[in-house]
């Protein structure tokens, strides 16, 4: 060996060796988080009524089955010459006009389900409509590429199913400093210090141990990793704002997860449906733009991918209650700032061409996108998470 | 019958036992305590919350039909809200049971028939079906399942007519209540689907049998063939032996251990397939030698419910409000009349995730010691422990307001003493680590040391 190479070596070697510590944690934070991507799922639960999100404004058959439902041409924000959205998603229509948002419509899966429990589990389970699963697809996500319990984090009290995974599940937390309040009295300290390797490897005792360990040191790394960081933007004053203010806040502070969960209630519009779905997706957008703003303003948005979905769009025709019945397939919502195709992915339903419930036929499996954002954001095998092949979609 | 072994016994089949019966049962024969609890189940006692106003509502509706929107939300409302007094009537049962078994295979039931819905009344009834059948004959039971209202809406057996069949229950009457996945092919399932069709109910939750919508024709299931109903199809489901080891399986699972031993199910499943008489078949597992063996006890991790009801046994709690004990069941992960889907809880290990365990951990402090937990080592007194019980209250206790009856647990516990307290509070042996720790503190009462107990992972085992 040269003198010159001993050299570097052994350079190479002391500065692993030597280095304080904490500049070696600088250095990891610096280099792991840049690039560190992630992906934010927005549930829309109840059942969003897609047909008056994204308006088909230049459809008779739209105006035709819903005499007093529908949005007014003259009130519908327009995106192309078909379609626009609906007046309280302004927000959302500048996300739109800036390239940060995808539309894909006419989403859902073969022999949809009109149950909100069914329909919800399938989405969350990502199985087909004929199967049940005890595990979520981002639970199955962590179970192969998960690191801890924070590599995927619910807003939230509890876990939903699809952060539950057959091995390993994500964390749920609204509130870092209560989660953290919870685990860290001393007696399960000191019943920490003494653990013991044997002790771990026991069946079930062990897991639990293994569990409590586990959830004290990922409720820590949450609450003191996103304490350094307060958001300096403005939030609408209400729940779901809140939740995605949280979400930001341990977003900008670069804490190592892959999967954030959020969720938005009350989209189950069968009465009087105009003022409720006003209200929600005001709710909605105003809170994602300052979401997207937050994460533009800690330097993070270019590595967040947004993706909103509900359990099911509704019937095309109205009720006898100016409202809507359960329907099948539905748009969602993608939005980021590395979008392959901004705009309208595809083309809107078809309302001449419906089943026999008179509700849409879904184009474009909702797996499928799944699928395109695990291999191609996440940069996972997407068939091991879903169990199943499918195809790639080419938004991002 | 020892000591260790009436405890297991309990713990499986019931909640926990408390230092006086258990002292009384030992004296006992196994032959004599197990008679003892079966006769003791013998007697089914219907779980029934008010629901007359809605019965009468529906009844009235078989006359005239629907009824208008206004009435319509009206009875909604309160159906929610009698589910919710269902709920919590469940865990009342469940803490004081005069059937102590019959109400255990009841909770096991219901996350093996697994169904949700919204109708009370249907709910009630299904909740009733189980209870009744929860020791009898497994061939009635899936009949009567069958054709429980609340079952033909979940799984859509209403919609499943002769022009447009729907197999969601033949599949999951095959998949998930008998047989297991792979044992049928899925021309089984189209199949028996047709011999389903004309299954419905009236508005007051009796099965409706709809012979214009049932399909006549003859049906080939699983190698035979013939002009099938839904009975028969369950008939011959239990002619498969498979059938009787796939519900030995689970029942093995639940009561025994979730390591699962073929040399033991095999034997439940020749028992078992025999009759298909479920108390038969718990009265062999519980005369067995194998059930007491050493690697069953407190191997299980207790399930929300089971850790609640536990907790309850040891030491009366009552919730002044009664919709924070449904909110612990959801931050635990199991809200009863809730299932997640079809599949029920996966149970074991899946129960814990980091909300779920630093939640157990803190719960028997938080409800029952103003969420605090003595450190005092050895020697030493918690002084102050009053004015510290305060300040914790006060910052980590308020989430349930909860009233709980120490003195019970005091008469209980009068004769055990505070050193011995270990073996009556946790199933499994106590890791040398916990014991290590332990032993730096002091008993200063039953109740400080219990609470401390009760604050470990052992506590969650059973």
């Amino acid at each position: 060996m040269d003198r010159r190479k001993f050299l570097k070596q052994s350079s190479l070697a002391s500065s692993l060796f030597f280095v304080p510590s904490f500049v070696k944690a600088f250095e990891q934070v610096a280099s792991s988080t840049l690039g560190y991507k992630r992906l934010v799922i927005i549930q829309l639960s109840g059942g969003n009524d897609g047909l008056n999100t994204v308006i088909p404004f230049e459809n008779d058959l739209y105006y035709k089955e819903r005499p007093s439902l529908s949005i007014a041409k003259s009130n519908v924000l327009k995106l192309t010459d078909e379609v626009g959205l609906h007046p309280s998603l302004e927000p959302l229509n500048r996300l739109y006009d800036k390239g940060l948002l995808t539309i894909i419509n006419n989403v859902g899966y073969p022999n949809p389900n009109r149950s909100h429990f069914r329909s919800m589990d399938i989405w969350q389970t990502a199985v087909d409509a004929n199967e049940y699963s005890q595990s979520g697809w981002i639970g199955r996500f962590l179970d192969y590429y998960g690191d801890a319990p924070y590599s995927a984090i619910e807003i939230n009290e509890n876990l939903s199913l699809a952060m539950k995974g057959e091995t390993k599940n994500a964390i749920a937390t609204q509130n870092a400093k209560s989660l953290y309040n919870l685990s860290r009295d001393p007696y399960f300290k000191s019943l920490q210090k003494h653990k013991n390797d044997a002790h771990l490897s026991e069946h079930n005792l062990g897991y639990l141990y293994k569990s409590m360990i586990e959830a004290n040191s990922s409720a820590k790394y949450i609450y003191e990793t996103s304490k350094t960081v307060n958001s300096q933007k403005e939030y609408p004053n209400n729940k779901f704002a809140k939740q995605l203010k949280t979400a930001a806040q341990f977003i900008n502070s670069h804490l190592k997860t892959k999967v954030y969960y959020a969720s938005l209630d009350g989209f189950d519009t069968h009465v009087n449906q105009l003022p409720v779905q006003n209200r929600l997706l005001k709710q909605y957008a105003e809170g994602i733009e300052a979401f997207v703003n937050d994460l533009k303003a800690g330097g993070t948005f270019n590595d967040t991918l947004i993706l909103t979905f509900s359990e099911f769009g509704r019937r095309v025709k109205q009720n006898a209650n100016i409202g809507t019945d359960h329907g099948t397939a539905n748009n969602l919502f993608i939005i980021g700032n590395q979008l392959k195709k901004p705009g309208i992915y595809n083309k809107a339903a078809n309302l001449s061409d419906l089943d026999a419930n008179g509700d849409l036929k879904f184009e474009i499996d909702f797996r499928t996108v799944y699928a395109t954002v695990l291999n191609k954001w996440l940069e996972v095998n997407d068939e091991k998470v879903l169990k199943k092949s499918f195809k790639q979609l080419s938004f991002i | 019958m020892i000591q260790k072994h009436v405890q297991h016994l309990y713990n499986r089949l019931g909640f926990g036992i408390l230092p006086k019966q258990l002292k009384e049962l030992s004296k006992k024969s196994k032959e004599e305590i197990v008679d003892n609890l079966l006769d003791d189940s013998k007697k089914i006692t219907p779980l029934e919350v008010d629901i007359s106003e809605l019965k009468a509502a529906f009844k009235n509706m078989i006359m005239m039909g629907n009824p208008d929107k206004d009435t319509r939300q009206k009875l909604q409302k309160i159906s929610r809200q009698k589910q919710l007094d269902l709920n919590i009537a469940w865990v009342e049962r469940l803490t004081n049971p005069t059937e102590l078994l019959r109400e255990k295979m009841t909770l096991f039931w219901a996350n093996h028939f697994v169904c949700r819905d919204n109708n009370i009344v249907f709910i009630q009834n299904f909740n009733n079906t189980l209870r009744k059948h929860a020791l009898g004959d497994f061939r009635n039971f899936v009949k009567a399942v069958s054709k429980e209202a609340a079952m033909t809406k979940y799984l859509n057996t209403k919609q499943n007519k002769k022009q447009k069949p729907n197999e969601n229950f033949a599949r999951e009457l095959m998949e998930l209540f008998t047989l297991g996945v792979g044992n049928y092919t899925e021309n089984d399932i189209k199949e028996s689907a047709r011999a389903f069709t004309g299954y419905g109910h009236n508005f007051v939750g009796e099965f409706v049998f709809k012979q214009r919508q049932h399909d006549d024709g003859v049906k080939r299931f699983l190698g035979q063939s013939g002009n099938f109903k839904g009975d028969d199809i369950v008939d011959i489901i239990l002619e498969q032996k498979q059938c009787a080891k796939y519900i030995c399986e689970k029942i093995y699972a639940y009561f025994v251990n979730d390591v699962l031993n073929n040399h033991h199910i095999s034997e439940m499943a020749e028992v078992f397939y025999k009759d298909y008489n479920i108390e038969n078949l718990m009265r062999h597992i519980f005369m067995s030698d194998w059930f007491y063996n050493k690697e069953h006890i407190g191997s299980k991790i207790k399930s929300p419910i089971e850790f609640v009801v536990g907790i309850k046994t040891l030491v009366p709690i009552q919730f002044k409000n009664a919709k924070q004990q449904i909110y612990l069941q959801r931050l635990l992960g199991q809200t009863l009349l809730n299932p997640p889907n079809v599949a029920g809880w996966k149970g074991g290990k899946s129960w814990i995730d980091s909300n779920t365990i630093a939640l157990r951990l803190k719960l028997p402090s938080l409800l029952l010691n103003s969420a605090y937990i003595s450190k005092a080592r050895k020697g030493e007194l918690d002084v102050g422990i009053e004015k510290k019980k305060q300040f914790y209250k006060k910052n980590y206790g308020k989430r349930f307001n909860v009233v709980c009856d120490w003195e019970y647990f005091k008469k209980q516990f009068d004769e055990v003493e505070v050193n011995d307290l270990q073996s009556y509070v946790l199933a499994c042996p106590i890791s040398s680590n916990a014991k290590a720790y332990l032993n730096t503190l002091n008993k200063i009462s039953k109740q400080e040391y219990c609470i401390q107990l009760m604050s470990l992972p052992e506590y969650q085992m059973c």
